[in-house]
């Protein structure tokens, strides 16, 4: 409070400044490295799962009867996909080969996975990354309603919104946006399934549940941030109440929302196969459950790989955005 | 400050009146009921320019929801407020939200309660105050906010506003987040100042300059100050005025001197009688027969066989950049049937000291002990059986208690932890416990949540009596309660000591208090002992100028000496 005290601050207050964003750096390199570990730890705990289901589709066609192999042509196709070797050299061997970009030959169509899978990511992920812009935009604007609107009975609906948002399966929206947005209005054509009026349908689709939960968690955010003392002295300042809301409410409101928009991105890939069957379009979905049908053992290994990358990877830049969003997480070296 | 009488000048423009008589408030005949329940009945008053009038009253009286209702922050509690509020002649009540914003700010300015929690936590102090600035009238470029902003914090006392300016909230001190909430307040020249308990949440000297501050804007600005407090003293040295609530009615009002010299009602009479700071021998009786019963072997500060033994206890925390000496060459003792106080601020230490006595904290050096044994956190089995002596009363009754259990249980459970007597005397103990603290047996089989602050904290005091402890450390065992309630907390701590011949080690930021319950005292400060003795030499005849400046700070000395007139 004295002079004295505050003046050596003042002079070390660049330092002070530069120190933190080197913790910063610092932070986020330690906690790119652990998501790097994770990546790589998924990647054995499904491959090692994969490995322990018994039987192969390779070993169903080549023992069948009608295949009509002689043993030692078993033998030598059995060589040339790696199976007559032991579970952890064919690991090591399929680790050092994802590693150099090469992650194996479909099992069913011979074609190398990244191709498989390279012509499936581009649809599903303009889907879910539309899905999860439209389910944020959607949240966004149903919390500031469930605050700006005054108390009755149209605030009441926004807040019971989320709901029935919830409790509406994702199939039946499906249908009931085909059957208007399509069939009785034409806004996109049934025949092609990757144009954007489509796309935008099955986004839509996929968002509506999603938006929900995130909805949910801003809106009791904001409320809890409304009943501060700080909420209370803006307006006393004389800020306009749609003011307090964006200028105080808010950014605080954006540390749990955040978080669960992380949790939710599980419901937009999951989501994405049944919807992906609903509207016809040919995905990481589709692609997926041709594996599990057909037991095509390298597409699912790196199908799911993905997929947890991309769950890593999210949280990863959630984790990245706290101390940016909540100035308290900074200083101390963002042990969270 | 030339800033400030600029913007001051603007506002005025439309509001200036010539009459002089009219007050700056007029609040008369004022009602406010949440749905069925009145909370404030028909209370008037006024506060004319540039003087102080202070609302008393406790939990409850309805003291807080005057103030939201003048400010017009009842808002979303559903409120039905009768009766007028005027400014400057203007009534108020009437008015539609769009015609009451202008007045927010530039007319009626607020200071929250708890500066900790009234600035927002992610935006920067700069951000704030830029936002508050842009409110002003007349304040339309960036620069003439920021001088705006530069100059307030400069009137109110910080030195260096551009470190303010670039600090969030929970990088500044209680004192000074509540220079800057005062500063944003006064920033767009209000008229009127609604304080709420400005300093409850502050430490003693801190207190008394926030006070002051408010004291000197008050005249310079010629601001009229509306001071909401629970605690008399408060009101008698800063107010020229008083009005005492209870139960939201008025119980008496007046000038400060009259009210505090000749009260009138009984309420004021009974509520004055409770504050520590104007009854300094309160309990003088208590304490004498205490010391009858168990009277002293040695001197005043014995050093032989005494029932709590700190030596030379030193204990550092240390994170990545930082080190903090908690702890450092502290020792005291306590004989058997006294109390030794550990005064001081937030930081000083007595906490720690308290969690070191309790096992709960380490030390890097000293050593203690309890009835002769000591304690030492890494022999659980020997802490077990200090700790069988030694229990601890907590600061806030409505956190220390478990929600679910009955208080019987609660009372209980030590004695069914350390698996003393059977079942059948177990809760013959619980119930000789809270006879002890005088808990009316009609709340015995009721949870906590249904009870009251005070009643609350006498199950605490049962709890940890249900032992028979010899030793119970009080950490600031009332500062959580109205004053009327922690008299009789109080009291029935003092007839325990005289009973039972307990030891206390009571941790107080309130000198006041000390000053009735306590015999030896250490005053600390950033880990170390600044001053130790009897309360009586201390108090009376300081020898260090920190010491001084806290006694100084006990708000009722300046009435003692002043309001007698």
């Amino acid at each position: 409070m004295s002079t004295a005290a505050t003046l050596p601050r003042r002079a070390a207050a660049p330092s002070a400044a530069a120190a933190s964003a080197r913790r910063y750096a610092a932070f986020a390199a330690r906690r790119t490295g652990q998501a790097l570990i994770v990546v790589v730890l998924a990647y054995v705990l499904v491959f090692l799962v994969l490995a322990a289901i018994p039987g192969d589709p390779i070993s169903a066609q080549l023992d069948s009867p009608q295949a009509g192999y002689t043993d030692a042509e078993k033998a030598q196709i059995r060589s040339f996909h790696g199976l007559d070797r032991p579970v952890l050299v064919r690991l090591l061997i399929s680790l050092g080969n994802a590693v150099r970009g090469d992650l194996g030959l479909s099992l069913s169509t011979s074609q190398p996975v990244t191709a498989v899978l390279g012509a499936a990511i581009p649809s599903t992920l303009a889907l879910a990354v539309t899905a999860l812009v439209l389910a944020v935009l959607i949240a966004a604007v149903l919390g500031l309603l469930s605050r700006l609107l005054p108390e009755g009975p149209l605030n009441g609906f926004v807040r019971a919104l989320p709901t029935v948002f919830l409790s509406t399966p994702n199939f039946l929206i499906g249908l009931v946006l085909i059957q208007v947005l399509a069939v009785n209005l034409g806004l996109f054509s049934l025949v092609d399934p990757d144009s954007a009026g489509s796309t935008l349908a099955a986004a839509l689709t996929l968002a509506i549940p999603v938006s929900a939960q995130i909805a949910q968690v801003l809106i009791t955010a904001l409320d809890d941030s409304a009943g501060q003392d700080y909420a209370e002295v803006a307006a006393s300042r004389g800020l306009p109440p749609a003011q307090v809301v964006l200028r105080h409410l808010l950014r605080p409101s954006l540390l749990p929302t955040v978080t669960v928009v992380g949790l939710v991105l599980g419901e937009v890939l999951g989501g994405s196969l049944i919807t992906e069957t609903i509207f016809g379009r040919t995905g990481v979905g589709t692609v997926v459950q041709k594996a599990v049908a057909a037991q095509d053992v390298p597409v699912l290994l790196v199908a799911v790989v993905l997929s947890a990358a991309v769950f890593v990877v999210v949280n990863l830049v959630i984790d990245l955005l706290y101390p940016l969003l909540d100035p308290r997480l900074r200083g101390t070296e963002g042990t969270r | 400050m030339s800033i400030l009488e600029g913007t001051q000048g603007s506002t005025d423009g439309t509001a200036r009146e010539p009459a002089p008589p009219v007050p700056l408030l007029q609040v008369s005949g004022l009602s406010v009921a949440y749905g069925d329940t009145d909370v404030v009945h028909d209370v008037s008053f006024s506060v004319a320019e540039g003087s102080a009038l202070a609302l008393i009253g406790e939990s409850g009286s309805g003291k807080s929801t005057i103030a939201r209702a003048v400010l017009r922050l009842l808002g979303a509690r559903r409120a039905r407020v009768d009766g007028s509020i005027a400014v400057q002649g203007r009534e108020l009540t009437g008015l539609r939200e769009a015609e009451f914003l202008p007045l927010r700010g530039r007319v009626l300015g607020f200071v929250p309660q708890d500066p900790g929690s009234s600035l927002n936590p992610v935006r920067s102090i700069g951000a704030q105050a830029l936002e508050a600035a842009a409110l002003v009238p007349g304040a339309r470029r960036r620069a003439d906010r920021e001088a705006l902003v530069r100059g307030a914090l400069e009137r109110v006392g910080l030195p260096d506003p551009q470190r303010i300016i670039d600090s969030f909230p929970h990088q500044l001190s209680g004192g000074q987040l509540q220079r800057v909430l005062i500063a944003l307040a006064i920033l767009p020249g209000p008229r009127l100042l609604v304080a709420d308990e400005p300093t409850s949440a502050l430490d003693v000297t801190v207190q008394k300059q926030i006070l002051d501050l408010l004291d000197d804007l008050r005249r310079e600005l010629r601001i009229g100050v509306l001071l909401i407090t629970h605690d008399l003293a408060i009101a008698a040295a800063r107010a020229e005025e008083v009005v005492v609530l209870q139960d939201g009615s008025v119980q008496e009002a007046g000038p400060t001197a009259q009210v505090f010299t000749a009260p009138r009602s009984t309420y004021t009479r009974a509520l004055q009688a409770d504050v520590p700071g104007l009854n300094p021998d309160r309990f003088a009786g208590l304490r004498a027969e205490r010391d009858e019963r168990h009277p002293l072997t040695g001197d005043a500060f014995p050093t032989d066989a005494p029932q709590v033994q700190v030596s030379d206890v030193s204990r550092t925390f240390r994170s990545r950049d930082r080190e903090v000496r908690a702890l450092d060459g502290v020792s005291f003792a306590i004989p058997r049937g006294r109390t030794h106080a550990l005064v001081g601020e937030s930081g000083s230490g007595k906490s720690t000291a308290a969690r070191a006595l309790l096992g709960l904290e380490t030390v890097d050096a000293g050593s203690l002990t309890v009835r002769g044994r000591a304690v030492d956190p890494t022999d659980r089995r020997a802490l077990r059986e200090v700790r069988r002596h030694l229990q601890i009363v907590h600061q806030n009754p409505f956190t220390s208690l478990d929600p679910r259990f009955t208080v019987e249980r609660i009372v209980r459970e030590p004695l069914d932890l350390y698996r003393v007597g059977d079942r059948a005397e177990r809760e013959e103990r619980a119930a000789w416990a809270l006879e002890a603290v005088r808990l009316p047996e009609a709340l015995r089989s009721r949870r906590p949540g249904t009870l009251s602050g005070g009643q609350r904290q006498r199950v605490a005091i049962a709890r940890a009596l249900a032992l028979r402890p010899d030793v119970l450390v009080l950490d600031e065992p009332t500062s959580a309660l109205d004053v009327t309630v922690q008299a009789g907390i109080l009291e029935v701590l003092l007839t325990l000591q005289r009973d039972l011949g307990l030891t206390y080690l009571f941790i107080s930021h309130d000198l006041g208090v000390v000053r009735q319950f306590a015999d030896t005292l250490t005053v600390l400060r950033r880990g170390e002992v600044v001053e130790a003795g009897t309360v009586d030499r201390v108090l009376s005849d300081p020898r260090e100028e920190y010491t001084r400046q806290l006694i100084n700070s006990i708000p009722a000395r300046r009435d003692t000496t002043e309001v007698p007139a």
